[in-house]
């Protein structure tokens, strides 16, 4: 962005470039002429008043000496007055018909200077003692009875020494305030462009997979810290996502690494010692299956994600729960009955949920396999539906071994087996299955009991 | 592997040999059905083909989107098998292609994708069936067979397979004389079998067709619900109708 400026740009110090410090150039900028235009209004306000009042003065200074009788009384009325001037800012002179100067510390009338007419701003020379100089003044001219010529001024003295005064004033007040202007200006942007920079390592060293970096926070709560915090939470979520990515591939690796390893054993030893076709043919269908079961794992895991990542909800209906119990225990009581466990499926109430119907199908088919699979013979299965209050409750309780009591909230992970039923068939991957879909619908699922166990999902009515 | 699939052309064989007239399809005079199997992995392509043909299915090959799409659209194939993750393509869009041009011709989608949402879109876009890599070569063989031999819209209220009656109607079954008590689901399990006996029947085509379920049941339900039945139409001292091939899936057909 900025290479495009060109290499004017390039060579600036790095903090000059941040848009902190532009803004605060514009804004001194700004300010500076602002102070400006209010004093040069001061002046001309200042000029404009004083002109009035040196005008009237000589005015009436020239109308005092014209009033006088006779020349030597008007000479003694102007040396009076020019005499009290300790600024030396007063001028007058009487001059002859002819030019010459009578009395007075002006040398001569000047052409410009119009006779009877308004105070006029000409250059005046002022003769005295010390030699003469010429000075800017506000003057009139009047003719006089016997043909004189009367001059009256005033220096810009005044006028002068009130530029010098604003003079000073800005350089005292403006110069330093412009300066600090720049000052702060250059701190805050090069506090922020550290701040940047901060940010900048540390962003780098998490694109470099140091997940646990977090940017830095200074609690003071301002537009950065706000954003930071913004973005440490972010990077939170991230960090647990990634770990229980992780968490799964960890486990996907357990669980498939034992049924590959008697894959492969097994083809090993079949390849070493088997003597005929039909024993070679034993080993294939057994390393087959092993790997059948490896891919169910897999099928599995993806389906359980696939839930997770599901916020679709646009596929739900209103589900009659007693219709989806009966027809779970339809499918499974054939299964109970060859393991010669009483099945009692209890759903005469007319329940109905919001939700999607397969999944919660699955839900409950999860529940009822677990049940059926991990009761012994001779035990019983009870599937029941019940609507408690606002929720419609639909339980699955066994005579199996049940959970180890602490470990109910385990059983919701991914690959929870509970020790005793590690020699049954089956992924363990069916409750966290469970899980993902209650967690999909907003409902509740708990797990607890043992010996026996009772499984309920719990969940809103859906509103008639 | 080539072991196993030749125990099971075996059997197939057997079959046709059993009955001729009620199991038109492979291996029957010089009809072989034929076969386009768009698939772009080698490897898989060789041992499907080699199944294929040794099923008595006459197999072509694309392994390109475009070749695929061209020999498809000649017609020729009785079935196509369409790999949905092509080089360069979706195997959709040759689906839908090919359906634009109103050809009919059956297609089986193989994919990698097996979340139920890619198995819908497969559906939607013209797929008949679809099956999840990796999958079992007697599942893909018995699934094109399937797609071949689609039962006809048949009105009539009545099946027949040997002495084996399905009254629609009145909801009832009769072997010979003996009357068959059936449940719901029981009755709909034999009436979809008799709609297609004589084929190889998975469990998995059984689950999601019969009882309409996508998932993957932990238990063996179907084999559970099919002895069940098979308790049923085959009493001890009867020719057995409802074969069970090995870890494969299930057959019905008439006694010889």
């Amino acid at each position: 962005m900025f290479a495009a400026k060109g290499s004017f740009s390039v060579r600036l110090p790095e903090f000059m470039r941040t848009s902190t410090f532009r803004w605060t150039l514009v804004v001194s900028g700004a300010f500076a002429l602002c102070i400006l235009l209010m004093f040069g209004f001061v002046l001309a306000q200042a000029y404009a008043y004083m002109r009035v009042d040196v005008d009237g003065l000589i005015t009436g200074i020239a109308d005092s000496i014209i009033a006088k009788e006779g020349p030597e009384r008007r000479i003694e009325r102007l040396d009076e007055y020019l005499h009290v001037d300790p600024h030396g800012v007063k001028l007058g002179g009487l001059f002859a018909a002819d030019g010459t100067r009578i009395a007075g510390n002006v040398e001569s009338v000047p052409p410009e200077l119009k006779l009877d007419a308004e105070p006029q701003l000409v250059s005046l020379v002022k003769v005295d003692a010390s030699g003469s100089e010429r000075r800017t003044s506000r003057a009139l001219a009047r003719r006089l009875p016997q043909g004189e010529t009367l001059v009256l001024g005033r220096t810009d003295y005044e006028f002068v020494w009130i530029v010098h005064s604003v003079e000073r004033a800005l350089a005292l007040g403006l110069i330093p305030a412009l300066c600090l202007g720049l000052a702060a200006g250059a701190f805050l942007s090069i506090r922020a462009q550290r701040r940047v920079q901060e940010v900048n390592r540390k962003i780098q060293r998490i694109v470099a997979g140091e997940l646990r970096e977090r940017l830095p926070t200074q609690g003071t709560q301002d537009a950065f810290d706000k954003l930071a915090t913004l973005v440490n939470g972010m990077l939170d979520e991230i960090e647990a996502l990634i770990r229980s990515i992780a968490g799964v591939g960890d486990d996907i690796a357990h669980d498939l690494r034992t049924p590959l390893t008697r894959v492969r054993v097994g083809l090993e030893r079949a390849r070493q010692n088997a003597r005929t076709a039909d024993e070679l043919r034993t080993a294939a269908d057994q390393a087959i299956a092993g790997l059948d079961q490896s891919l169910a794992i897999i099928t599995a895991l993806l389906r359980i994600t696939e839930i997770e990542h599901n916020r679709r909800l646009d596929g739900f209906r209103h589900v009659d729960l007693a219709d989806l119990v009966r027809e779970v225990g339809d499918l499974y009581e054939p299964i109970a009955e060859d393991k010669r466990v009483a099945f009692a499926v209890r759903a005469k109430e007319d329940v109905a949920v919001h939700g999607d119907r397969d999944l919660l199908f699955e839900a409950v088919a999860n529940l009822v396999d677990n049940a059926v699979k991990f009761t012994p013979e001779g035990g019983r299965v009870e599937v029941s539906l019940q609507h408690a209050g606002e929720e419609a409750v639909v339980r699955v309780c066994d005579t199996g071994p049940g959970i180890p009591p602490g470990e109910g909230e385990r059983v919701g992970r991914r690959f929870y087996r509970a020790d005793k039923s590690r020699c049954a068939p089956g992924l363990g991957l069916g409750l966290s299955l469970v899980n993902a879909i209650v967690k999909l619908h907003g409902f509740r699922f708990s797990i607890s009991g043992g010996p026996g166990c009772v499984a309920e999902i719990a969940g809103q009515l859906a509103s008639a | 592997m080539a072991a196993r699939a030749t125990e099971h052309a075996e059997a197939l064989q057997l079959l046709v040999a059993d009955d001729p007239a009620a199991a038109p399809g492979p291996g029957e005079n010089d009809s072989m059905p034929r076969v386009l199997l768009i698939e772009d992995d080698r490897e898989t392509a060789t041992e499907v083909m080699a199944e294929l043909v040794e099923r008595g299915f006459e197999v072509d090959w694309a392994a390109t989107g475009i070749e695929g799409l061209d020999k498809a659209r000649a017609g020729n194939a009785d079935a196509l098998i369409v790999d949905r993750l092509l080089p360069g393509m979706d195997g959709l869009t040759i689906i839908e292609a090919v359906r634009q041009e109103r050809i009919r011709t059956p297609v089986l989608v193989l994919s990698a994708l097996g979340a139920v949402d890619d198995r819908v879109r497969g559906l939607r876009a013209g797929g008949d069936d679809y099956l999840t890599k990796p999958f079992a070569l007697i599942e893909l063989v018995a699934r094109v067979e399937a797609l071949l031999r689609r039962p006809a819209e048949n009105r009539d209220t009545i099946l027949r397979v040997g002495a084996l009656e399905l009254d629609l109607l009145s909801r009832t079954a009769k072997r010979g004389d003996r009357a068959l008590e059936l449940l719901p689901r029981e009755f709909r399990l034999l009436e979809y079998m008799m709609r297609r006996k004589d084929q190889l029947l998975t469990r998995a085509m059984l689950f999601e067709e019969v009882w309409n379920y996508k998932f993957v049941p932990q238990s063996n339900l179907v084999d559970v619900h099919m002895g069940r039945l098979r308790r049923k139409v085959d009493m001890p001292d009867e020719q057995p109708m409802i074969h069970n091939v090995r870890g494969e899936g299930f057959i019905l057909r008439a006694p010889a």
